[in-house]
This record gives structure tokens, C-alpha cells and sequence, in this order.
């Protein structure tokens, strides 16, 4: 070992605790996310933890959203970023929680329904960690997540993950996803734990109808379509049949019986809610994408996909005009208000109405083209 | 048990690369035994 062996080295070192301590610290960042504005509607602000107390003082603890209208009526909750990587999911969220103007019932928004995911992301899939929008008090910041907890909450994965109760096996990292993990346990891990305090805020709140609203890659069979429990199936007809009327193309199925762990499946098994699910198409989350990027994540504009599409590999028509986020958004918030109208038409007892929430129609089919990929949701929002 | 052994090989692992730090002549050699060090520092120190 010579002297200048040893200033090299130290130097290297040097070098890399500096890219330590700044990825570090770029990472430790990513813990603080944005919330949504308080809308018109929004009479209270609690935390998953104040029905599960277990979730206090953990990452997987998240902010809901009460909002309540002038006359009493059913009750409603809105799941979003239970993968925090499907944009439209807690997009849709945000706007319905700044714009909803409640005249019936309750509806309960989550956001961010796990929030360990929403504080990491996937730099091996090239993902984005944030994306900004104007909006209409300016500029605003909104994260990218990842489709799982955190894993410095909750590490390390199993080699075989086995749900709770049905012990129906799946892969190791599937224990980290918050929608194979209904209806939860009390004393399980994190993730568990999350799904254990959005079933006990059903049973508590006496819910009557759950949405959960996902993205999926253009590779995968359940896209535009909603999944309904078949406790819900009679609503989720009624409301599919107003969404295919106008021109709103929407597949629907029926949970099966035995794929466990989803909200579909076990919300409706372990409530007394009816869960619908709805899907829609997300360029970045596919494995024949282009390289991962803002107009892709906002635009869905991407050329690998349109190439993919004249090969006949995808389950959703895609051309150069992608499939933009109002138009991804719409499809949730519209596909909300139809089906929480058949819920009506069903409970006349127990209502739940509001108003105030762009429709399909004015987030994407009247929309300027020149503004759809971000601009124009953005100025829907405060 | 298991992740005491898990430590100690770490521990071992960062002796060697910490060695292979001083020793190496080559600097791009040593910016990478640098870089490989850093996280099998934190993996004995449990620090995820």
C-alpha cells in the first residue's frame, strides 16, 4: 500500500457517502406527498388509524376524506392509489374530493389507500417520482408510487406469500400489495394491517358501496372494464349499461370466486358493502412500452404501444392519440357516478347524490386535444 | 440465528471489499469497491 493508494481510496469513499447521503436524502423526501385541496364538501379530515388504531404512528396510517351533504342518505367510499402507481386511481380521487358538491349521504374518499406505496417508487422499471400540473391556484406537485408497500416499512418478502384466511398461495411480493390482502388481519404485517383498517371503516361506517379504482397495462386482459362482487352485480349491469350508452366502453365481470385477496372478492365476502373495481389502461405499466416518461405517464402517448396494437397484442385500441389522463379520470369519475345512480335506483331509502364532478364529457370528449395529457385535468383542480 | 450469520458474513464481506479499497492501484477499482462498500456497511448495520 502506497500513500497515494490510500488518499484514492478515501477519496472514492468520499465520493460515495456524497451519493448516499444525496440519494438519501432524495429518497427520505419522497415521505412527504402531496394532498388534495379541501373541496366544497369536505366537512372532516380523519385518519384510517381513528377505525384501526393498530395503523397509528406507521406509514401505512392515511388521511380520509369525509364528505358530507345536507341531507342524510347512504353512504359511499371511494378507494384510490391502492396502487400508487396507477395514476388515474388517486387523480380521480383528488378531483372528486375538490370538486364534489354532496347533497345526500356521506361519501369517504382515500386518496392515497396505501400510503406506504405512495412514498417509494420503482427506479427499476424507470419510473417518474413526480409530475406537476397547473392547476388553478398554480403550479402543483403530485408523486409517482410504486404498486407496493414500502419495504422499509415492511421487509423482507416471503418466498411464497399466503393470503389470510383463504391460504390461497401467491408470489413473495404479492404480500407486499395492499389488494391481495383483504379483508386484512389485526395483528398482521403492514400491509395486512392497511386492509384491515379499510374493512374495519366499512363495517363501522356501514358503507354501502365501495369503489376501488386501478390501471393496467395495455397487455392485460381486465382493462376499460369494472369488476363487480356478486352481491353488486345487479348495479354494476344497470350502471354499465348508462356507460356503454354513452359510448363509454366498459367490460364487466364478475369477481371470481376464488381469486382471494382483492377488494372485489373479500370486501364483499367480509361487508355488508358492495365493491365494484374499475380498470383503465395505463401506458407506463406495460412491458412493451417505450421508454417510461411524462407524456407517456399523462398522455399515454407512446409509438412501442401503437406498433403493439397493429400486431394485435393489446386489449385496448391505442393510435397516436394514447390515452390521455382526463380521458382515464373521466372514465373512473363517470363510472363512479353511474353506478352510485343504480345504487340509488336500488336503495331509494338511502341515497347518495352529488354534484359538481366533471363528467366524462367535459374532462376528455369536449376538451381541447391541444390541452388533454394533464393540462386540462389540472384545471379542474384547486 | 440466521441473521447473525447473515451479519457476519457481511462483515466479512466489507473487511475484504474495505481491503480491496486500500490496496487497489487502479482508481476505477477503487471508486467501485467504494460503491459496492456503502450498502454492505449499512446491510451489517441493519439500516434498510
Amino acid at each position: 500500500m502506497t500513500k497515494k493508494n490510500y488518499i484514492t481510496a478515501a477519496l472514492s469513499l468520499a465520493l460515495a457517502v456524497a451519493i448516499m447521503i444525496y440519494t438519501g436524502m432524495n429518497f427520505m423526501a419522497a415521505r412527504d406527498i402531496p394532498w388534495p385541496e379541501q373541496g366544497p364538501s369536505v366537512t372532516d379530515i380523519k385518519l384510517l388509524s381513528d377505525w384501526f388504531p393498530g395503523l397509528k404512528d406507521t406509514n401505512g396510517d392515511t388521511w380520509v376524506y369525509v364528505l358530507q351533504g345536507q341531507k342524510p342518505g347512504g353512504k359511499m367510499l371511494v378507494l384510490g392509489g391502492t396502487h400508487a402507481n396507477e395514476v388515474s386511481g388517486y387523480m380521480a380521487a383528488f378531483t372528486f374530493i375538490e370538486t364534489a358538491v354532496v347533497e345526500e349521504g356521506t361519501v369517504y374518499v382515500i386518496p392515497y389507500t396505501n400510503h406506504s406505496a405512495m412514498t417509494h417508487n420503482d427506479p427499476g422499471e424507470g419510473n417518474l417520482q413526480y409530475f406537476t400540473l397547473q392547476t388553478k391556484s398554480g403550479e402543483r406537485t403530485f408523486r409517482y408510487g410504486s404498486r407496493a408497500t414500502n419495504p422499509v416499512d415492511q421487509w423482507p418478502d416471503p418466498d411464497v406469500y399466503v393470503h389470510y384466511p383463504s391460504n390461497q398461495q401467491l408470489s413473495g411480493s404479492e404480500t407486499r400489495n395492499i389488494n391481495r390482502g383483504y379483508p386484512g388481519r389485526e395483528d398482521g404485517n403492514l400491509t395486512e394491517k392497511m386492509a384491515y383498517g379499510v374493512a374495519s371503516l366499512i363495517r363501522a361506517e356501514n358503507i354501502g358501496l365501495t369503489f376501488d379504482l386501478h390501471e393496467a397495462s395495455p397487455e392485460y386482459p381486465v382493462i376499460n372494464a369494472t369488476v363487480a362482487h356478486q352481491n353488486a352485480i345487479d348495479i354494476a349491469s344497470e350502471g354499465c349499461m348508462n356507460l356503454l350508452m354513452q359510448g363509454i366502453d366498459m367490460a364487466l365481470e364478475q369477481s371470481p370466486v376464488n381469486f382471494h385477496g382483492l377488494t372485489h372478492r373479500e370486501l364483499g365476502d367480509y361487508t355488508e358493502t358492495m365493491a365494484l373495481l374499475m380498470e383503465t389502461a395505463n401506458a407506463s405499466q406495460g412491458r412493451l412500452r417505450g421508454a417510461t416518461t411524462l407524456n407517456q405517464v399523462l398522455g399515454g402517448w407512446d409509438d412501442c404501444y401503437v406498433l403493439s396494437q397493429k400486431l394485435g397484442m393489446l386489449y385496448v385500441p391505442w393510435d397516436e392519440n394514447g390515452h390521455p389522463i382526463e380521458e382515464r379520470c373521466g372514465r373512473h369519475l363517470q363510472g363512479v357516478y353511474e353506478y352510485s345512480q343504480a345504487y340509488n335506483n336500488a336503495h331509494p331509502d338511502t341515497p347518495i347524490t352529488y354534484s359538481g364532478v366533471p363528467s366524462y364529457a367535459e374532462l376528455f370528449l369536449n376538451a381541447d386535444p391541444a390541452k388533454l395529457g394533464g393540462a386540462h385535468l389540472g384545471s379542474f383542480l384547486m | 440465528m440466521i441473521t447473525i450469520i447473515y451479519r457476519l458474513i457481511l462483515a466479512l464481506i466489507v473487511g475484504l471489499v474495505g481491503w480491496n479499497l486500500f490496496t487497489e492501484k487502479k482508481l476505477t477499482m477503487q471508486l467501485n469497491a467504494a460503491m459496492v462498500l456503502i450498502p454492505l456497511v449499512l446491510r451489517v448495520l441493519m439500516v434498510k
